[in-house]
């Protein structure tokens, strides 16, 4: 392996409905910089369906995947061969479409002659704090998106201890449904926020499940039969009607994950054996402005810094993987064209299997 | 011209170096199985390049099989075959699975009818015809095993492909003159590769072939109504 001080890695993400390369370096002084990141999303691929249909994204993913990479290395202006390591996300999320992105990535490592890196895909989400921050570990981290609730002590790559997770639905899964039995576009988390902001989160007396529980998990299926309830009511929905319910569905959110957060903050030094360096935020949900301000609140209630990273990389995205290949390439962490795709792939293998699978 | 070709479409897992108009493979490897290629194809890809003196270099073309298939397994093929030749900066071109079937019966099999058959599951087969003399007979498609069987006439049928045995058994029960040439799991990686040397890249796009939507439904129920 010969990379000079600034090694440079290609990262592909195909572990859900966004296909996407990207080309990250890293400086001297340990900065990430993004020289390119490619994403195309199949969002309208699955709107149809109210939800990503796994074989319509792997097809989707092996359709446009090289040309994305093409497009990635030609963005930052380097060839294949520049790079010191192909990294790709090998799980865990939809099998077939993980797949196409590790054979893709494993040809791409064995004919350049570089070292393949598997990344877990929540690694990469746990990691971009340190691309955008530079934070040190450990930290906390709340890791919320269509497929996962988790809060995390960041502890070092590869090294985390799961605080708290969903015991039901994951919140962008509750934001989804959510949206769906208003009539709201896919993906519901972008709409029912918009949504909200024009209607009055009071109206509705809408439950706060796992309030005040002493173990930081969450619970969201309660939540949404609750507003399906109200919402059954009074039918058909006027558009008073729908923001206003997705104004108090997105309060009680945010008031769960202020609770819940507040919650890890404190079981993080018995597992962590120190004090957070920053709260962090990531995944998809991570984009709700909502949830940010709450976070916000916390964060300077607690003395901690809040690190959300921009829009652009809490969804799924290549820098993300590229980095977290960055960052086990320094440590020597890399991997053989044998390791297989993973559809489950928990941070903290200590920690019980999560009830639905959706951690 | 030298070509890398793979395969992991059907029930094998291959890939082989060829060049153009050689009768022997520089370096190939078949290894039979059901599921698994998804970890195995690129270390095998990796061993049959070792064999080779140059390695990648010299590679002009990749060649891949595009389907009918296993839908995971096609898209596995695919999905190397389009990164090396991203890679390799060399145009990849597409072979169909049941073309790779065919084309080793055509010199054997003059005066017949030749179909290709591979298993689509829920009685039906994935399937292709050729008349005598190499003429389209049946264009690639999803069938029940009477109606393909149906639509090889009356002639002399000559079947190849993993599903050849059970189109031959509905042959034989109509009285028809069927014989089954070669029933492997998956087509002879070296037919891939002379098919793709002898290929267009603008015809013969990397894309796969699946002759099968994606099995999903549009999803409405739980939706309230709306004033």
């Amino acid at each position: 392996m010969s990379f000079a001080h600034s090694p440079t890695v290609l990262g592909i993400e195909t572990t859900c409905d966004e296909t996407a390369a990207a080309v990250v370096t890293r400086d001297e002084e340990g900065r990430g910089r993004i020289l390119a990141n490619e994403v195309l999303s199949q969002i309208a691929q699955h709107a149809a369906y109210g939800g990503v249909v796994p074989e319509i994204a792997a097809r989707a993913h092996v359709e446009s995947l090289d040309l994305l990479v093409a497009r990635a290395l030609d963005r930052a202006g380097i060839k294949l061969r520049d790079v010191d390591a192909v990294a790709v996300a090998a799980g865990p999320g939809l099998i077939g479409g993980v797949m196409v992105g590790l054979t893709a990535a494993k040809a791409l490592a064995l004919v350049a002659g570089k070292p393949l890196i598997a990344v877990n895909h929540l690694e990469a989400h746990a990691l971009t704090a340190r691309m955008t921050d530079r934070i040190a570990f450990p930290y906390l981290l709340l890791l919320v998106s269509g497929g996962h609730t988790q809060l995390l002590a960041v502890r070092g790559v590869g090294d985390f201890v799961r605080l708290g997770t969903t015991i039901d639905d994951a919140i962008g899964e509750a934001f989804d449904k959510t949206a769906k039995m208003l009539g709201l576009p896919y993906p519901g988390g972008p709409h029912v926020e918009k949504e909200a902001a024009q209607g009055d989160p009071a109206r509705f007396d809408l439950p706060r499940p796992m309030l005040a529980r002493q173990k930081p998990d969450f619970s969201l299926s309660g939540l949404k039969t609750a507003v399906r309830l109200e919402a059954e009511k009074l039918v058909p929905l006027s558009h008073t009607d729908v923001a206003d319910l997705c104004a108090g569905f997105q309060a009680a959110i945010v008031d769960v994950v202020v609770d819940r957060t507040r919650t890890a903050l404190r079981t993080f030094r018995p597992a962590a054996g120190q004090a957070p360096t920053a709260l962090v935020v990531a995944g998809g949900v991570a984009a709700n402005e909502g949830i940010r301000r709450g976070l916000r609140r916390l964060a300077a209630e607690a003395g901690l810094k809040l690190v959300a990273p921009p829009h652009e990389l809490c969804a799924d995205n290549g820098a993300m993987i590229a980095w977290a290949g960055l960052e086990r390439l320094s440590l020597g962490m890399i991997d053989d064209l044998t390791v297989a795709a993973r559809a489950r792939w928990p941070l903290d293998r200590l920690a019980e299997p999560s009830p639905t699978g959706k951690a | 011209m030298r070509v890398l070709a793979i395969d992991t479409a059907l029930g094998a897992c291959s890939a082989c170096v060829v060049e153009r108009g050689a009768a022997e493979a520089i370096a190939s490897e078949t290894i039979y199985m059901e599921r698994g290629h998804a970890e195995e194809l690129v270390p095998l890809i990796d061993r049959v390049i070792a064999r080779v003196d140059t390695r990648f270099e010299g590679i002009d073309r990749v060649v891949v099989t595009i389907g009918p298939g296993s839908f995971t397994g096609l898209r596995i093929g695919l999905s190397a075959a389009r990164a090396i030749a991203l890679g390799l900066e060399v145009p990849v071109v597409g072979v169909s699975t049941l073309s790779a079937l065919i084309a080793p019966a055509l010199t054997t099999e003059a005066g017949r009818v030749i179909a290709a058959a591979i298993d689509a599951r829920h009685g039906n087969v994935y399937v292709q015809a050729v008349a005598p003399g190499g003429r389209p007979l049946m264009a690639p498609r999803v069938a029940t095993i009477r109606d393909a069987v149906r639509a090889l006439g009356s002639g002399g049928i000559s079947l190849v492909g993993p599903a050849a045995p059970v189109v031959a058994s509905d042959a034989f029960a109509l009285g028809l003159d069927a014989r089954v040439v070669d029933a492997a799991p998956a087509p002879d990686i070296a037919w891939v590769a002379r098919l793709g040397i002898a290929a267009d890249p603008a015809d013969a796009p990397a894309r796969p072939l699946y002759l099968r939507p994606a099995d999903a439904k549009p999803q409405d129920n739980g939706r309230l109504p709306r004033q």
